[in-house]
Order: structure tokens, then C-alpha cells, then sequence
């Protein structure tokens, strides 16, 4: 028995599909109980968190968590399918740290809210830029600058007409 | 006494910041109270530039990821092709690849430990390292013509055979690095100024640093003996015999012996490969059929297409870098550009532990455990 299966056997609620991301056991779960998800899964061992990966596929948008037990050497995939016009989402930071910064990055660049978590602000983007980079309706045309600010912060603007030029 | 805090910014343009890294520190007197981090400076897009890219085309933007290490940046993405799409690899480029990886390891931490110590004052590891790092960078142009963005792994193999005279330098190398290594350690691990200034200091427990996702040699220095090549092992590290390092302090002095213990490590493992290395021979079948006889039959890789379109699927695949677990997430559609690719670095997530790691200690401190996280920003802002 899998890892996914196991955890569909200990949440058969949750846990709505079983499938195979490649070679690893991978558990589609329900958005509502990912939390519940995530904290069994970390019970059974469990112990890193490895990446949060989000992908937009247009008419939904996918998060997928790659755990690993050290102790035991598996592998597990969580998967939640979210809306795609308002994805949102439980946060894990309660139960990884780790989480944090990940889950800022994909808040960040895919536009993912994850609820719960302690600052869920930009990260590799500055404060106030426009859009979603990696979403696939990204709007690639608008140029965007940015400058610094009075206490050094960035300041993002759509022209570029506070940019510092050489006379 | 009641003093007011002070905010202190450190960066982006810092010398001990390796890269453009800013701290902001909130300050009680000469005691840091939080430390948040701005990243971002060097961010390119890498993730978004994959869409838009053929397979191939996306391989010389993972040399740029980890700069100072761009060997593992490279197998890791065509690890991440291969098993999306079933592509054999020959042996003999398994072997080149576990060469150049392990070669590049030993590089990392000669700029690793000689950077850490610059930062500490001590400005001669780093001019011994460079001399030492010089000679591998000469290696690596033998090899591919490039000296630190080699794009020399490539989906099926690598892209050319080890050339004429590559074995008897390496061995030189080997030879004279056996020598640099005692040097280096008789120069730092007993110095009493750098023990003061490591010991005791940013220290993380074994719990908190699995917790944070703390990978490679920073979570090693906590006494975890997790090793990539060790639990999940790939290429021919199952081949391989050599051990995981770990020190049970978890302080900024046992993350700076791991790296010590792995060139050792590193070299050991180079010697059996280079002693068990397979002879030459030509490769002609491949799951993509056998390759149209222009140019010359290829020694080291299975034949690659120019227009490769892999199953439609997901892959996550890792592997341990020299800076901890680097992985690349590939999401493919069918087509000839990737959907979606992912890097989760090791550097991003290693940073993540830093701020509490260093809560009530002082500014040179923060330097200290910093230089001993190894991160570089190319990695970290992708």
C-alpha cells in the first residue's frame, strides 16, 4: 500500500482521487480539508516539506505539495484543485515553517491566497506591482518600473517617467 | 537602561551579502531584535522565461540559477526531462556527469568557505581557494569551453566526450587538492579568533531545521545525516562508496566542517569514478529512434530530437546540490515548450530559517551564520 492510499484509507473523505505524479503516489484532496490532509500526512511520518508548486491551467488552477519522510523514504504528492478566479486556499504554515516563504513566492507568482498565513506579501516581486507573472493571462505587454522610494522601498509604476535619466 | 530601537538597513549592495540580499534589522543597542530580508533584486523570471521556451532552449538559463555550481543546475532540469519522457542515458555519460557534479561540489565549497572567512576578516582562504578554484575552472574549459555557464548536460547524455589529456590533469588535480584540503584545515578549524566566532553561533536544532525545510550541508550541520545520494540514490551514487557527513552541534562551526568533510568526500568519490570509468563506445539506438548519420557518431549521449514534444505529465524530480536539495518541478502539455517549470532551490529555502536563527544576536554574528547558510542569490531570486 502506497502512501496515497494510505491516507485515503485514514480520510476517505477528504481524499477524492489516487493517481501517480510520475513515479511518486499523489492524493488529489479536497480544498476544504487540505489542513486535515496535510496534518495526517505529517502523522504518518511525513517530515519535510519540499516545494509548493502552483500551475494555472486556465479553467482551474492546481497546488501541489511534495512531501518526503525522511524516516521512511517515501514520497507523497498533495494536490488541491482550486477556482480559477478566486484561488484560496488553507495555509501550512502551522504545521511546516518551511511553508512560509514558499507560499509567499506562490501567492507572488501565481496569485494564490493562502489563508492563515502571518504576512502574505510579495516576495521576489516588489510591493504594488501589477498582476500575477505566471498566471497564463499575464498581461506581458505593459511595461512596469520600478524606482526607489523615500525609507528605500520599491515604488512600481506603469510610466516611466520618474525613472532618473543622465542629462 | 531604556534605549530606543533602531532600524539599521543592511544592503542590497553589501559586500557579506554575497549578491544583492537586504536585511532589515530592527536593533536594541547592538542586539538584533528581528531581521526580515527583502529579495527580489536579481529576480529574472526564469520560471515564466521556461514557457516560453523549448526544452532545449531552457537549459542554458538553469546555468545562471547557481552560478558558482551550474553542473548540478543543469543535470537536475535534463534529470527532470529524461524522466518525463523515458530517455536511456549511456553509461559512460552517467559517469562524466557524477565527475563534473562532484568536481563542481569541491568548487562550491572552496568559494563557500573562502567567502564565509572574507567576511570574517581573514582574507587568505580566499586567495588560496580561488588559486585551487582556478585550476578546476581551467578543467571545466577543457571540457566544454566554458568556464562557469557550461550548458554541458544535455537530455540523452552530455554533449561531448571527456577530451585528450582531461584524465591525467584531473588526477594532478586530485593529487594537489588532497594537500590544499590538510592546508586549509590546518590554516582555519583551530583558530582560536574563528572559533570564537563560530561556535555557539546561529545555532538551529535538528527539529526546527527539518521544520524549515533546511537542506544539503545547513541541515547536516544539525546532526541530520540526510543525504539525496544517500536515501533516494540516482545516476551511480548507488555504485558509489562514500558516507553522508553530519555534525551534531548545529552551529555556524558544524555547518563549516560538513562542507570541510564532503570535499573529502568528493574527492574520494572522484577517484573511484575516474578508476571505474567505462571505455568509449559508440551509441546508435535510442528510444527516439537511431540518429540520421550526419556528423559523428556520439560516444556519450543517445539521440536527442531537435523537435521533442515528451508525453503529457508532471514530474518533480531532486537531487542533492552542493547547497542542499535543488529540484525542478516540470509540468508538460505535449507540446515543445514546457507548461510550467518549477525550481525550488536550495538557497530560497535554506534563507527562510535565517531570521530566527539569528534573534538576539549581534551584527558580526549575523555575518557569521550567514556566511555559513551558502546561499547565492542568483539561486535564491531565480
Amino acid at each position: 500500500m502506497n502512501a496515497a492510499e494510505e491516507l485515503k484509507k485514514a480520510l476517505p473523505d477528504a481524499v477524492t482521487k489516487i493517481g501517480m505524479q510520475c513515479n511518486k503516489p499523489e492524493a488529489t484532496v479536497k480544498k476544504e480539508d487540505l489542513l486535515d490532509a496535510a496534518a495526517k500526512a505529517q502523522e504518518l511520518g511525513f517530515d519535510q516539506l519540499s516545494v509548493i508548486t502552483g500551475v494555472d491551467y486556465e479553467d482551474r488552477v492546481e497546488v501541489i505539495y511534495n512531501l518526503f519522510s525522511y524516516e521512511n523514504k517515501h514520497n507523497l504528492v498533495l494536490k488541491v484543485i482550486l477556482d480559477h478566479d478566486n484561488p484560496e486556499v488553507d495555509s501550512l504554515t502551522t504545521l511546516w515553517k518551511g511553508a512560509d516563504w514558499l507560499e509567499r513566492e506562490t501567492y507572488d507568482l501565481v496569485g494564490i491566497k493562502f489563508t492563515g498565513h502571518p504576512n502574505l506579501t510579495r516576495i521576489l516581486l516588489p510591493e504594488g506591482w501589477n498582476g500575477h507573472p505566471l498566471r497564463k493571462d499575464y498581461d506581458m505587454e505593459t511595461e512596469q518600473f520600478v524606482t526607489i522610494g523615500e525609507d528605500g522601498d520599491d515604488v512600481v509604476s506603469t510610466d516611466g517617467s520618474n525613472l532618473l535619466r543622465r542629462k | 537602561m531604556q534605549t530606543d530601537e533602531l532600524l539599521i538597513n543592511m544592503g542590497p549592495v553589501h559586500p557579506s551579502t554575497h549578491g544583492v540580499l537586504r536585511f532589515k534589522l530592527r536593533m536594541d543597542g547592538e542586539i538584533i531584535k528581528d531581521c526580515q530580508l527583502v529579495l527580489g533584486y536579481l529576480h529574472r523570471g526564469t520560471e515564466k522565461l521556461g514557457e516560453m521556451k523549448t526544452y532545449q532552449q531552457v537549459l542554458p538559463y538553469t546555468d545562471r540559477l547557481d552560478y558558482i555550481s551550474a553542473f548540478p543546475n543543469n543535470y537536475c532540469y535534463v534529470k527532470a526531462i529524461e524522466e518525463l519522457a523515458g530517455i536511456e542515458v549511456p553509461l559512460r555519460a552517467e559517469y562524466i556527469r557524477v565527475l563534473v557534479m562532484e568536481l563542481n561540489r569541491i568548487v562550491n565549497h572552496i568559494v563557500s568557505i573562502g567567502s564565509l572567512l572574507m567576511d570574517l576578516g581573514a582574507a587568505t582562504m580566499i586567495m588560496w581557494g580561488f588559486r585551487e578554484r582556478e585550476k578546476a575552472l581551467q578543467l571545466f574549459e577543457m571540457l566544454c569551453g566554458a568556464r562557469m555557464t557550461f550548458n554541458y548536460i544535455k537530455p540523452g547524455g552530455v554533449r561531448e566526450d571527456l577530451p585528450e589529456g582531461f584524465i591525467p590533469k584531473l588526477n594532478e588535480f586530485l593529487e594537489e587538492m588532497e594537500m590544499r584540503i590538510k592546508d586549509y584545515e590546518q590554516l582555519i578549524n583551530s583558530n582560536e579568533i574563528f572559533l570564537m566566532r563560530m561556535n555557539g553561533i546561529g545555532v538551529i536544532s535538528a527539529k526546527d531545521a527539518i521544520n524549515h525545510g533546511l537542506t544539503g550541508p545547513t541541515l547536516r550541520g544539525s546532526g541530520v545525516n540526510h543525504d539525496l545520494r544517500k536515501l533516494e540514490p540516482y545516476s551511480i551514487y548507488h555504485d558509489l562508496d562514500f558516507k553522508a557527513c553530519s555534525r551534531p552541534e548545529g552551529d555556524s562551526y558544524a555547518r563549516y566542517m560538513v562542507r570541510i568533510d564532503e570535499m573529502w568526500e568528493s574527492l574520494h568519490i572522484l577517484r573511484q569514478v575516474v578508476d571505474t570509468m567505462p571505455e568509449a563506445k559508440v551509441i546508435s539506438t535510442s528510444k527516439y529512434g537511431v540518429a540520421p548519420m550526419t556528423g559523428v557518431p556520439s560516444t556519450v549521449s543517445t539521440y536527442f530530437p531537435r523537435i521533442f514534444t515528451p508525453p503529457a505529465g508532471e514530474v518533480y524530480t531532486r537531487i542533492e546540490a552542493p547547497k542542499g536539495e535543488l529540484g525542478f518541478y516540470i509540468a508538460s502539455d505535449g507540446s515543445t515548450k514546457p507548461y510550467r517549470v518549477k525550481i525550488r532551490s536550495p538557497s530560497f529555502c535554506n534563507l527562510t530559517a535565517l531570521s530566527g536563527m539569528v534573534k538576539g544576536l549581534k551584527i558580526p554574528d549575523l555575518i557569521a551564520a550567514f556566511g555559513t547558510m551558502d546561499i547565492v542569490l542568483g539561486d535564491v531570486d531565480r
